[in-house]
């Protein structure tokens, strides 16, 4: 890779890098939002080593004599001819990343991902805290799972609960999750949350809405054979959360 | 589509930029540059078509591309600091440095080297360009890998998010500690007793500084070079792993949980695949509840040692000789440690 590449990679790298971290907030799509200022630091820094080398460039006889101090530096170790001023073709491939950042980046995890793996257990837990008494009452569906399956005092019994999140639809059948997709550190280790919706037409897959309704009967509430199911009284649709990776309430904006 | 196309275009754009004998020199030099503008036209053509025909909007190839985005976009500061560590030492710590703190005899070197590791908290695409320095500057290479091995592994972060995945479950933690730090010596010594030079690619851009030049521009030269270098492998590497994220469901897992003995193997071969970064393994094994315990301390002792997109930045440091052998030689270590261990303890 010839010099003025690099340039461009470099500086390319940094401004995608900054345009999804700094200024908006691409980068959620991917990672988590712990991973903000390492990536700011990670653009800037790069955009410095680009800015840096096109500084070193400019100035020709600087350049063309550090060009040749690299290439012959290894001449008594290897004789490889293997230099700094020659990058291999690999890099290349950099120019994926960073061109889909910026002119073409890719949505993030939705209904394909949560449709094609088993929902994430959820933990166990031993004590619950009384319902609060507003009603609805919003609750994440991690929560609405554990409530139905582990909380022997049946507290979620006959309560309307709100919940947020998007459309799955099933693959065998009519019917449809709301669902969330829960990362841990990038979207690599997506995992989902599942609740099973039933009274309630499915909307198109991944469309961000609010349910309100009250748990499905089906298995013993408060043991573990209670399905994670509602049924569903209204369908309401919400804009797509900034942070889509974590198992939120509902906006209490949205409301 | 998209993503074969371009890299291809890219080697040849470089290959018509490689120099040429002399004789033809004028007109190819004149050509070059239709040439390259030639391929952008084909590869903006393509990419046109492929947006116009929704290809690259199919639910698939969306999800691919967003895992292989976020694995590129979750390493790269991590590479960066390891690429810059690399580069500082490189210019800036000499030799003799690292000969008086590290024990004479090698064998004695690589447990040191491995219980270094714990200063390098992160992700393991770090370490790579820092033992490739370090055996530059004069660490008997079974240090260096100890220390590679080690790093990701037994540092603070990983050991902290584990502890996190695994609530009430210390002897988890101790578990993958002792098992990853006895892998990481145990290649070392393996190094030491079968490991032979000539598989190693030579070190060639480590030289050290050089009396007279500026240490600075050094620095800052080795640290470009040594980043695209490994960005370019850690590209190939997240779109190795993206493809089998998207491609093996995670329902399949369920057919394995049966057998104890297939159950460890199958999970040591998900953790090379996957290529989860080592902060976050842990959760992901958490969530294979269907396993037994020692399937799961496999996945997270393989998982930061071995994957794909360490094997290709491996290759492209080391050489592919060294790349094929390390990484099944240290699969196997990796495999009968966490069994040993976990057997004990778990």
């Amino acid at each position: 890779m010839k010099r003025p590449f690099q340039i461009v990679v470099l500086v390319l790298g940094g401004v995608g890098l900054l345009h999804a971290s700094l200024f908006t907030d691409l980068y959620l799509n991917y990672v988590k939002a712990g991973m903000r200022p390492l990536l700011i630091a990670s653009g800037a820094l790069l955009l410095l080593l680009g800015v840096a080398e096109a500084w070193s460039h400019r100035k020709p006889d600087e350049g063309s004599a550090h060009a040749e101090q690299h290439g012959h530096e290894p001449a008594g170790e290897t004789g490889h001819g293997h230099s700094h001023a020659s990058v291999p073709r690999v890099a290349w491939l950099l120019f994926l990343p960073v061109l889909s950042l910026l002119f073409y980046a890719p949505p993030a995890l939705g209904a394909y991902t949560a449709s094609r793996e088993t929902p994430q257990e959820v933990t166990q837990q031993e004590h619950f805290d009384a319902l609060p008494p507003t009603s609805p009452v919003p609750i994440t569906l991690t929560d609405f799972t554990r409530r139905v399956q582990q909380d022997r005092k049946r507290a979620i019994k006959g309560r309307t609960v709100e919940m947020t999140g998007f459309v799955t639809p099933d693959k065998e059948g009519s019917g449809w999750y709301l669902t969330r997709i829960i990362i841990s550190c990038c979207a690599a280790d997506a995992q989902s949350v599942k609740v099973r919706m039933y009274g309630a037409v499915a909307l198109p897959a991944n469309t961000w809405v609010s349910v309100l309704g009250t748990w499905h009967p089906a298995g013993v509430l408060g043991t573990s054979t209670a399905s994670a199911a509602l049924d569903v009284g209204s369908v309401r649709k919400v804009a797509r959360p900034v942070n889509g990776y974590t198992d939120a309430l509902p906006l209490p904006t949205t409301r | 589509m998209q993503k074969t196309d371009e890299p291809a275009t890219g080697m040849e754009a470089a290959g018509a930029a490689a120099p040429v004998p002399q004789a033809a020199a004028p007109l190819t030099a004149r050509l070059r540059p239709v040439i390259f503008v030639l391929n952008c036209a084909v590869v903006l053509l393509n990419l046109v078509l492929l947006v116009v025909h929704g290809w690259l909007d199919d639910p698939v190839v969306q999800a691919w591309r967003t895992v292989c985005l976020a694995v590129t976009v979750q390493a790269l500061p991590f590479l960066l600091l390891g690429t810059a560590l690399s580069g500082a030492i490189n210019a800036f710590v000499p030799a003799r440095v690292f000969s008086s703190v590290l024990p004479k005899r090698p064998a004695l070197a690589v447990p040191v080297a491995g219980l270094a590791g714990v200063v390098l908290p992160g992700c393991e695409c770090a370490s790579v360009p820092v033992a490739n320095s370090l055996i530059g500057r004069g660490v008997t290479p079974a240090a260096a890998f100890a220390f590679l091995l080690s790093a990701p592994a037994v540092n603070p972060v990983v050991l902290t998010a584990t502890a996190i995945a695994f609530p009430g479950n210390p002897a988890m933690v101790l578990a993958r500690l002792l098992a990853s730090f006895a892998t990481a010596a145990v290649m070392g010594w393996l190094w030491l007793w079968l490991g032979r030079e000539e598989w190693l690619r030579p070190a060639a851009r480590h030289t050290g500084h050089q009396p007279g030049h500026s240490r600075w521009r050094e620095f800052r030269r080795g640290f470009q070079h040594d980043f695209l270098h490994a960005g370019g492998f850690l590209v190939l590497g997240a779109m190795a792993a993206a493809t089998f994220n998207v491609a093996v469901p995670r329902s399949v897992l369920d057919a394995f949980t049966g057998s104890p003995w297939l159950s460890v193997v199958f999970l040591a071969g998900l953790a090379i695949l996957l290529a989860v970064c080592s902060e976050a393994d842990a959760f992901v094994a958490a969530s294979l509840t269907g396993f037994s315990p020692v399937a799961r301390l496999t996945f997270m002792v393989v998982g930061p040692m071995v994957d794909l997109k360490l094997i290709a930045l491996q290759a492209g440091t080391f050489g592919r000789a060294f790349a094929a052998r390390f990484s099944t030689a240290t699969t196997v270590v990796a495999v009968l440690c966490s069994v040993l261990v976990g057997g004990v303890l778990l």
